[in-house]
């Protein structure tokens, strides 16, 4: 069975996104292993001289290294992603590289109709930038809108329709983290190419 | 033109914040570039609300003030960085002091790409409707090879990046103007207008520091002021300078007055600083209102001065915050000056405590103060202020005067003592 780690990407208590990825967890207990993480301890990214990074932050990025994937479950703030994910985000490809070819599949979920439409496609090319090179699940999008009534008493989604689609992204990530394991011929390479993307040459 | 600079960086050193300096002293002279700081901004957090706190209010207050923003952004992963991104999220949360500002977004990068996505995604964020910033449209100067753009002495080498820059800034000034223009004819809350920093000398201005602790000496030299036996004649009546101060002195309330530039010029000065219900230091005399009054009031300075001046009303009253029923009631109140021809000509304020008076009359006409069960009170009624105006001209005063003032009077019964003690 997989190892996932579910990235909750909020600092936020009452997050709704919260909810999904302790959904995503039970529901999906039968088909993969997802360790909730939360990113709220670190401190706003900085380029830290020593290329140190937080305790919090090295220990997440061990367990994403020791993970068959990860998935995301992000707020929008702005029209983007909030700017705790982006920085923890930033720290795990600050002279960390655990992202490098990591199956990553991405959800979210907004008090509004549109479920954090802008901020997904972001995080998308964050993911994709050189320093963290993760693999985003292709054509796929779960955008939970009106999260706040898409719960029940048992934290479970209400909408049948709503539940298809994710156990369809679902099963479909599972798929992908499989093949994507046999995409490795370039691995090495990559991560060679992330570490060279020297933060000090992107600028301070 | 007023701008502030925000560079998207809290490294120790950064390029950005280089060229933000760079393009601060080059308009020397032209425009007026304060660069600000965002390295003590917390982690937006909506569990740990800080947007009252001192790095926010800052820069709430600096762009306000200012008349566009200029933000220089790095490039982390393919987007702004996450600092930067943090400062707008705060400034979009419970505050939206970027909604209608004009900004102009550059970037420098070590690479050729110049920080063009960071550029890309700043722009999508700050023209979200929660922060609702007025993103100059078309121009990017993007900063590319950042390491050998400069020389020695901070400055650009390059002649045709320099040329550039000058068109894209001297684009953003017209955008500035354009848009500020469109917000003068909207002309909501008039009252942000009255200058409390006195910048508009009147004909009874002197023109002496108005921080200098002596203001009152300077002045008297530099108007050969009437003093000590000089007479002084008045309406009705003729005093010397000394029995005009013995008279004053003697009022059972503190005045104040403020002349039509919102200049503090005089008080009667009778009482220590401690001792007083609204304390002054002698030395203050001469200072701008906006010296007088903790950023917090100065809204509300701004409203009580704007109502005055324009005639929206001739008297404020208003008692301040953590009055103790039937021990203290402490009123402020504002009356204004007008020449004989109707010009505004400053705001004369006394402040005093009524309550010993009330307590004086009970007294004496042996009356009691009891709960009015069909009260409805609100105390704050009394400040006359006409639109949006909340009560609170004081130092000490705030938003939350309604509310404390608004509690019944008389919730206790008067000791019975002196109710008693009537004497017919």
């Amino acid at each position: 069975m997989y190892h996932f780690i579910g990235i909750v990407g909020t600092n936020d208590k009452k997050s709704t996104n919260r909810q999904l990825m302790q959904y995503l967890k039970k529901h999906y207990a039968g088909k993969a292993t997802v360790e909730i993480v939360e990113i709220g301890d670190l401190p706003i990214f900085y380029k830290e001289p020593e290329h140190r990074i937080p305790a919090a932050a090295e220990k997440l990025a061990h367990k994403i290294e020791e993970a068959d994937g990860v998935v995301i479950a992000t707020p929008e703030y702005d029209h983007a992603v909030p700017a705790v994910l982006s920085s923890a985000l930033a720290w795990l490809s600050y002279f960390v590289h655990p992202f490098v070819d990591k199956p990553v599949m991405i959800t979210g979920a907004s008090y509004g109709a549109l479920g954090t439409s802008r901020a997904q496609s972001q995080l998308r090319q964050i993911l994709d930038s050189p320093e963290l090179h993760a693999r985003v699940m292709p054509s796929s999008e779960f955008l939970l809108g009106h999260s706040l009534q898409a719960f029940d008493e048992n934290g479970d989604l209400i909408d049948p329709e709503v539940i298809k689609q994710l156990d369809g992204l679902f099963a479909d990530f599972l798929i992908f983290v499989k093949y994507s394991t046999k995409l490795t011929h370039t691995t090495e390479q990559n991560k060679k190419d992330a570490a060279n993307v020297n933060w000090q040459q992107s600028d301070h | 033109m007023k701008l502030v600079g925000i560079a998207g960086s809290i490294a120790d050193e950064s390029y950005n914040r280089k060229l933000l300096t760079y393009v601060a002293s080059h308009f020397t002279g032209a425009l007026d570039i304060e660069i600000l700081s965002i390295s003590d901004v917390p982690m937006f957090s909506q569990d740990n609300d800080q947007t009252e706190g001192a790095p926010i209010q800052y820069l709430k207050r600096k762009i306000e003030e200012a008349d566009g923003v200029i933000m220089a952004t790095p490039e982390h992963n393919h987007t702004t960085t996450p600092a930067l991104k943090n400062v707008i999220e705060w400034l979009s949360y419970k505050i939206h002091p970027l909604m209608n500002k004009p900004v102009l977004i550059i970037g420098a990068s070590y690479h050729t790409q110049g920080s063009s996505r960071a550029q890309l995604s700043l722009r999508q964020i700050l023209e979200a409707p929660g922060v609702g910033a007025l993103v100059m449209p078309s121009d990017e100067f993007l900063l590319a090879n950042v390491r050998t753009a400069f020389d020695e002495f901070g400055n650009l080498k390059d002649k045709r990046t320099i040329k550039f820059l000058d068109a894209v800034m001297g684009k953003f000034t017209k955008w500035v103007k354009v848009l500020n223009a469109m917000k003068d004819n909207e002309k909501k809350a008039a009252w942000e207008q009255e200058d409390l920093t006195a910048s508009h000398p009147t004909d009874t201005t002197i023109d002496v520091p108005m921080d200098a602790d002596d203001w009152v000496e300077q002045g008297a030299t530099k108007t050969n002021a009437a003093s000590g036996s000089d007479y002084v004649k008045l309406d009705r009546g003729l005093l010397t300078v000394d029995q005009l101060n013995w008279f004053l002195n003697t009022m059972p309330l503190e005045l104040t007055y403020m002349d039509d530039n919102d200049q503090f010029i005089y008080y009667n000065n009778f009482l220590d600083h401690d001792e007083m219900l609204a304390p002054r230091y002698p030395k203050q005399v001469g200072s701008p209102m906006a010296a007088c009054h903790p950023a917090r009031a100065v809204d509300h300075v701004k409203q009580v001065i704007w109502a005055l001046r324009n005639k929206q009303t001739d008297l404020i009253k208003m008692p301040v915050p953590g009055n103790k029923i039937n021990e203290k009631y402490i009123m402020h109140c504002y009356h204004a000056m007008r020449s004989e021809s109707g010009d505004f000509k400053g705001i004369n304020e006394w402040v005093l405590d009524v309550w010993p008076t009330v307590k004086d009359y009970l007294a004496n006409t042996g009356q009691m103060l009891v709960n009015d069960p069909n009260a409805k009170v609100d105390a704050s009624a009394s400040a006359s202020v006409k639109p949006n105006a909340k009560p609170a001209a004081d130092a000490n005063a705030s938003a939350s005067v309604k509310e404390e003032a608004a509690q019944p009077a008389a919730a206790e019964k008067p000791d019975s003592g002196s109710s008693a003690s009537v004497k017919s």
